[in-house]
């Protein structure tokens, strides 16, 4: 008697374990209603490159970078590489993403950042006139500034390069005059950036 | 009882067998602990404690070498019913060790409730953003979305685990199904060489993929990747690449309704909404040191008429429908809150358990002291007579 209440109660566990385990077998069904803003909000910075979300930590090298002062790491979403807080006044996001491949190619990712500021996508002639080269431990890094104009405009700066088959996208974004008043350390940081075979 | 069956009850009533379980669980609780700089957490418990065994790879083989977290408390709980039936006769005496061994087993239960039944999901919302589903994210799903309706959509989604086993999966009340070629849990996606990719439509033509092992940080996030050839009507209407690294939908027509396909973390969708009305990034004066992190959400749920407003902040979740939403990270300069919305229909168990064995404990030492109390009016008593007979 005493045996058998033993074997009904593992025989209940096993088969409540095999419930919870079909439960996640089948294909589910709901009806939304078409809410735009229904849709969870991808973890900071998803807007950055793109289409395409970073595929977390690449395999080989990792990309390393020396902190302004004042600045620091903060955790913003697991779909980001590294985020940081700056301490300026006004609304400014600074990211590190980092992406399988070409990402879509540069035309269309610096396309894509100035149509966020409102402006107007540029050809591959315009492109190269925008862009400048800064020097890093990492490679050269080819770096955009925009800015969609006035005080109260938004104003981007991004540098972007490729890493053993990955494409890193370091971009710091947000109304102009804070991205202006945090820019000369932003600078400062793509300047610093470096491979690291440890991460 | 034969004589086998008396050994086989010995040993599931020993006390010896209770020891070897616990000493099994210390060495689980510390292999665990170490393993979490190599896996991150959540791969170190479902190696460790939420498999029956540990494995250890022999070229082609699997052999186990330790029972897992599962089988010790499997045991652990056989032996406790087994010893107290057994041993523990049903009296007012015992009281207190039976409520303390009920105790210990509901634990032990909720831990296989929890393991079974517990959703680990994330709310990501910015201020002034409204949401009505979370995300799971880790377990994927391959979404098909029936986008014709004006006003509402019919959203599919296939589960990971039917994508993993491959095969074609029909999408019921459609007239669609999907034929699994690959599907990878991580992934690196490739530009094939001509002729190389099987994908023909959507954003992925021409792309390859590329398995690689999933990631096991708690701080990483696995590149999924599915190959699937879209049928309607038992003809394939071509084969697309999805990947959650594709944000948008994939559109395509079918059976003359518009559809689009997307892989992304399983979403599940509530029957009432959140709106993050304020986050708050309180820090101490004159540091950067955090001091509180809370959301401020209004609730709007149609089917009870409920609008309130709840300030979610560290240690006090919203708890709602089954869920407790938790404040879990932040991001984009303190105007996006990340919840962490878990799910647990075993969540109460553990404080349960704790009151009983302390209600067992209380009631075992009252017990003892009733009785030793006597004893020593007793044992007093007893000298008192011994004397006044000497006396007579």
């Amino acid at each position: 008697m005493r045996h058998r209440m033993t074997m009904r109660a593992l025989a209940l566990t096993c088969a409540l374990a095999g419930i919870s385990a079909c439960d996640r077998d089948e294909v589910t069904h709901f009806r939304v209603a078409k809410a735009p803003a229904a849709t969870p909000a991808m973890p900071a910075g998803m807007d950055a490159a793109a289409d395409v979300a970073p595929p977390g930590r690449p395999p080989g090298g990792g990309l390393r970078w020396t902190l302004p002062k004042g600045w620091s790491e903060t955790q913003g979403g697991s779909m980001r590489y590294a985020s940081f807080k700056i301490p300026v006044e006004g609304t400014v996001d600074a990211s590190v993403v980092v992406l399988p491949g070409p990402a879509g190619g540069e035309l269309a990712n610096v396309n894509r950042w100035r149509g966020q500021i409102g402006l107007e996508p540029l050809d591959e002639a315009a492109l190269a006139a925008a862009r400048k080269t800064v020097a890093t431990k990492a490679g050269p890094l080819k770096v955009y500034d925009f800015a969609s104009g006035g005080a109260s405009g938004k104003r981007l700066v991004a540098g972007l390069t490729e890493i053993e088959g990955n494409t890193w996208f370091v971009k710091l974004t947000g109304d102009a005059g804070a991205v202006g008043a945090a820019r000369g350390d932003f600078m400062k940081l793509l300047g610093s950036l470096r491979v690291d075979e440890s991460r | 009882m034969n004589r086998a069956s008396r050994k086989i009850w010995d040993t599931l009533t020993s006390l010896s067998l209770t020891i070897v379980c616990l000493a099994a669980l210390m060495v689980l609780v510390v292999a665990c602990t170490l393993a979490q700089v190599r896996l991150g957490t959540v791969g170190a418990v479902a190696l460790y404690m939420r498999s029956w065994f540990y494995w250890m790879d022999l070229g082609s083989f699997r052999i186990p070498i330790f029972p897992a977290g599962a089988t010790v408390g499997l045991v652990l709980v056989v032996n406790l019913v087994a010893a107290q039936v057994r041993r523990l006769k049903l009296t007012w005496s015992k009281a207190g060790i039976w409520i303390v061994h009920a105790g210990l087993i509901l634990l032990f239960a909720g831990e296989f409730v929890t393991a079974g039944y517990q959703t680990d999901a994330q709310l990501a919302i910015e201020q002034g953003q409204t949401a009505n589903s979370i995300e799971v994210p880790r377990e994927m799903e391959l979404a098909i979305v029936d986008a014709s309706d004006p006003a509402v959509d019919d959203v599919y989604g296939v589960p990971e685990r039917a994508l993993a086993r491959g095969g074609t999966i029909p999408i019921p009340g459609t007239p669609l199904s999907v034929r699994v070629r690959e599907y990878h849990r991580n992934a690196q996606i490739l530009r094939g060489m001509t002729g190389a990719s099987p994908v023909t439509q959507g954003a992925g033509a021409g792309l390859v993929v590329q398995p690689l092992p999933p990631v096991t940080s708690d701080e990483q996030q696995d590149l999924s990747a599915a190959v699937v050839d879209v049928m309607a009507g038992g003809a394939s209407l071509g084969t697309w690449l999805a990947t959650n690294g594709l944000q948008q939908p994939q559109p395509f027509q079918a059976a003359g309704r518009s559809w689009t396909l997307a892989l992304r973390p399983r979403r599940v969708y509530l029957p009432y909404t959140l709106t993050l009305k304020k986050f708050s990034h309180d820090v101490y004066p004159g540091t950067d040191i955090p001091k509180n992190f809370s959301s401020l959400v209004r609730l709007v749920n149609p089917t009870t008429g409920e609008d309130r407003d709840v300030l979610i902040y560290m240690n006090q979740p919203l708890r709602y429908d089954g869920k407790a939403f938790y404040q879990a990270s932040f991001g984009k300069g303190d105007t996006l809150s990340i919840l962490q919305v878990v799910a647990n229909p075993g969540w109460l168990i553990p404080y349960i358990s704790c009151v009983l064995v302390t209600l067992g404990l209380l009631v075992h030492f009252a017990i003892s002291l009733r009785r030793g109390v006597r004893r020593a009016g007793a044992a007093q008593e007893k000298p008192e007579q011994r004397a006044q007979e000497a006396s007579a």
